[in-house]
């Protein structure tokens, strides 16, 4: 009883969740709250910024607003050369490699799991713990990992949104007695909640789970989305498929895709629905927004001026410009949690395309081969261009140690099965043994590519590395 | 410390002006470019004996997050120990205690490069090294080398042992923090990963 009761009395209250909150801050989480089709909003949270914390926030936006962006892992860089010594000397874990290097490349790396096991030594040793969050995930690998974070760095955020939004001609307006985001999920368990933004006039921000759950009825998520008419609409591939369901007239200026792999045939399916920008944000919880897909490079554009890219192959060794490899940050805007060399267990090729860094060929998590019914082994990536033309909103494809294969279609689409499977033949061979499975019921994480087949994981040769 | 060895200003200046290569990065995959096993072998040759291949085996790296500041330790005690007045001195076995061990134990918490940058540990390192050769600095008499030799060394050991306590209670605080409910419930971003 003791311990629930001193759980309950560390609960902010609304003060801390919205410090300063204005009147006009006060009747837009009214609105969003009581609003007679609003959902069952399950959780509380909010910006936690203090007031004097607002202009260093709207100063570091400005600084990222058009600031270049040159991801070469290169110590003749001042900013990362200052960046990897204050890590390696305030940060225990880096702290222990000893004196800073003459190159990048002669640290050791990090993983996730060394973030999972030990996450405080790699907090600084003067950074503040009074104001410390945290964000919990659990990954595509069902590692669970506890990010250490702080109400500013969830503000920055924003920043990289705008600057990816800019690329598409999309300048934020929202300001006092607007919504300007709301972020759509679509999972039998949400954390939702209402709040508001202080550098945007206090606009309005809710976090809603489209699943019929969460609703008093299912038929109010429409007129909701229309009454609040947010200026952006986030979320997942999954939850964005959802949306597409749901009858509403508003139209978003702008929708953010992240998480997992967004198909070119979802993309075209919402961009046709809200006649707006479909961005595919690739980013990470430990790292924030990376990079945003734009079809005129085909590739991901990199956000983020401080942030240093290397691309390491199997045995850890950084491959030469334009090559495919693991991508391994260093850098960021946590300043929780700096980051050195870290593999994201991410691929693609870092390229120089039409004077901006890219990352191409993006494909989440180590890449997994599969053995067509030919006998040919292919990449997971060129499952994914076969599929491409399709709205599949959430799937994962197996092949199991006899060489059969398994491909599950989760949540909303509007893909007719029979194409779906002709596609997967066109590229695994015609007399591959192939189920397929589609599940109205969303999945909480899909780890979309595996093989039980000992050549063909490249993710578990890399996960024993 | 029963012999009269160099002026202590000797080692301490030589560890001043280690060479360029000696602080390089140690060999570890297709990375760095000092391979220390090669380095030790060579001065236990200098000192007339030949580690035999198992004892040479402890310095080949495997993790370079572990053993990057302890390997470049060594490198630095090579430099020193191939002073001409330590050359020779130190029997096999203790020249790879101070190598090996004694290099881990005092890298564990302090940059390597600290031993040619600091003026503290520079003193530490060199009155090490003129121990293990049983000799002391020139013009200190035993007693004075021993007073000197332990208020180097456990003034470090001290800050040590309390830098360890700080950093443990650190860590002990920073889970709690995060773990804290208040933490748990986080903070607005535009978007989830």
């Amino acid at each position: 009883m003791v311990a629930g009761v001193s759980a309950v009395m560390e609960l902010p209250d609304d003060a801390q969740r919205y410090p300063g909150l204005t009147p006009a801050g006060e009747q837009m989480l009214r609105f969003l709250r009581e609003h007679p089709h609003a959902p069952i909003y399950r959780n509380a949270s909010g910006h936690r910024l203090l007031p004097e914390e607002l202009p260093q926030v709207l100063a570091f936006a400005d600084a990222v607003r058009d600031a270049s962006v040159d991801p070469r892992a290169d110590l003749g860089q001042s900013w990362l050369r200052d960046y990897v010594g204050n890590a390696m000397r305030r940060v225990p874990h880096y702290r222990r490699y000893g004196s800073a290097p003459e190159q990048i490349a002669d640290l050791p790396t990090v993983r996730r799991g060394d973030l999972a096991r030990d996450v405080a030594a790699f907090v600084p040793d003067d950074q503040p713990l009074e104001r410390l969050i945290n964000f919990r995930t659990t990954g595509l690998t069902g590692q669970p990992l506890l990010i250490a974070s702080h109400p500013q760095v969830a503000a920055r955020y924003l920043a990289f949104h705008e600057r990816a939004l800019r690329r598409f001609g999309i300048e934020l307006s929202s300001g006092p007695g607007d919504v300007g985001v709301m972020l759509v999920g679509w999972q039998q368990r949400c954390f939702t909640y209402v709040s508001v933004t202080p550098q945007r006039g206090e606009c309005g921000l809710a976090k809603i789970n489209l699943h019929e759950d969460d609703w008093r009825d299912a038929a109010d998520r429409g007129p909701y989305i229309d009454a609040l008419k947010p200026e952006v609409i986030t979320g997942d591939p999954l939850s964005l498929a959802a949306l597409l369901a749901i009858d509403f007239a508003h139209r978003p200026r702008a929708i953010l895709s992240t998480s997992m792999t967004l198909l070119d045939g979802l993309r075209t399916a919402l961009q046709a629905r809200f006649d707006c920008p479909v961005l595919d944000v690739y980013s990470l919880n430990e790292a924030g927004p990376i990079a945003v897909f734009d079809p005129a490079v085909d590739a991901h554009v990199l956000l983020q001026p401080q942030m240093a890219i290397e691309i390491l192959d199997g045995d850890g060794e950084p491959v030469s410009l334009g090559e495919r490899g693991e991508i391994t940050l260093t850098g960021g805007f946590n300043f929780c949690l700096p980051l050195l060399r870290y593999r994201t267990g991410d691929h693609a090729a870092l390229e120089l395309r039409d004077g901006e860094w890219v990352l191409a060929g993006l494909a989440g998590r180590a890449p997994v081969r599969f053995r067509t019914s030919g006998g040919d082994w292919i990449n997971n990536i060129d499952v994914t261009h076969a599929l491409k033309p399709f709205a599949l909103p959430q799937y994962a494809l197996l092949q199991a140690a006899d060489g059969s294969l398994q491909f599950d279609v989760h949540g909303n689409h509007g893909a007719e099965i029979g194409a779906v499977e002709a596609a997967l033949r066109a590229v695994l061979g015609a007399q591959s043994t192939l189920k397929i499975a589609t599940h109205a019921e969303p999945c909480d994480k899909v780890v979309q590519y595996r093989s039980e087949l000992p050549e063909g994981d490249q993710s578990l040769a890399a996960v024993a590395r | 410390m029963n012999q009269e060895g160099p002026p202590l200003e000797q080692l301490t200046r030589r560890l001043s002006e280690t060479p360029a290569p000696f602080l390089a990065e140690p060999r570890v995959g297709k990375q760095g470019s000092v391979h220390v096993t090669a380095l030790v072998a060579d001065v236990l040759r200098a000192f007339g004996g030949s580690g035999d291949v198992d004892a040479l085996k402890r310095f080949e790296m495997n993790d370079r997050a572990k053993e990057r500041n302890p390997r470049m330790l060594t490198q630095i005690l090579c430099w020193l120990l191939m002073d001409p007045a330590l050359r020779g001195k130190i029997p096999a076995n203790e020249l790879l205690r101070l190598l090996f061990e004694e290099a881990n134990a005092l890298a564990e918490k302090v940059a390597a490069k600290e031993f040619v940058d600091s003026d503290e540990r520079r003193e530490e390192l060199s009155r090490m090294a003129l121990r293990s050769a049983g000799m002391r600095p020139a013009g200190e008499s035993k007693n004075v080398a021993e007073d000197r030799w332990l208020a180097v060394s456990s003034r470090e050991r001290t800050r040590l042992a309390a830098a360890s306590r700080a950093a443990e209670e650190r860590a002990r605080a920073i889970r709690e923090a995060l773990e804290r409910k208040a933490a748990e419930e986080s903070a607005d971003k535009w978007s989830r990963e």
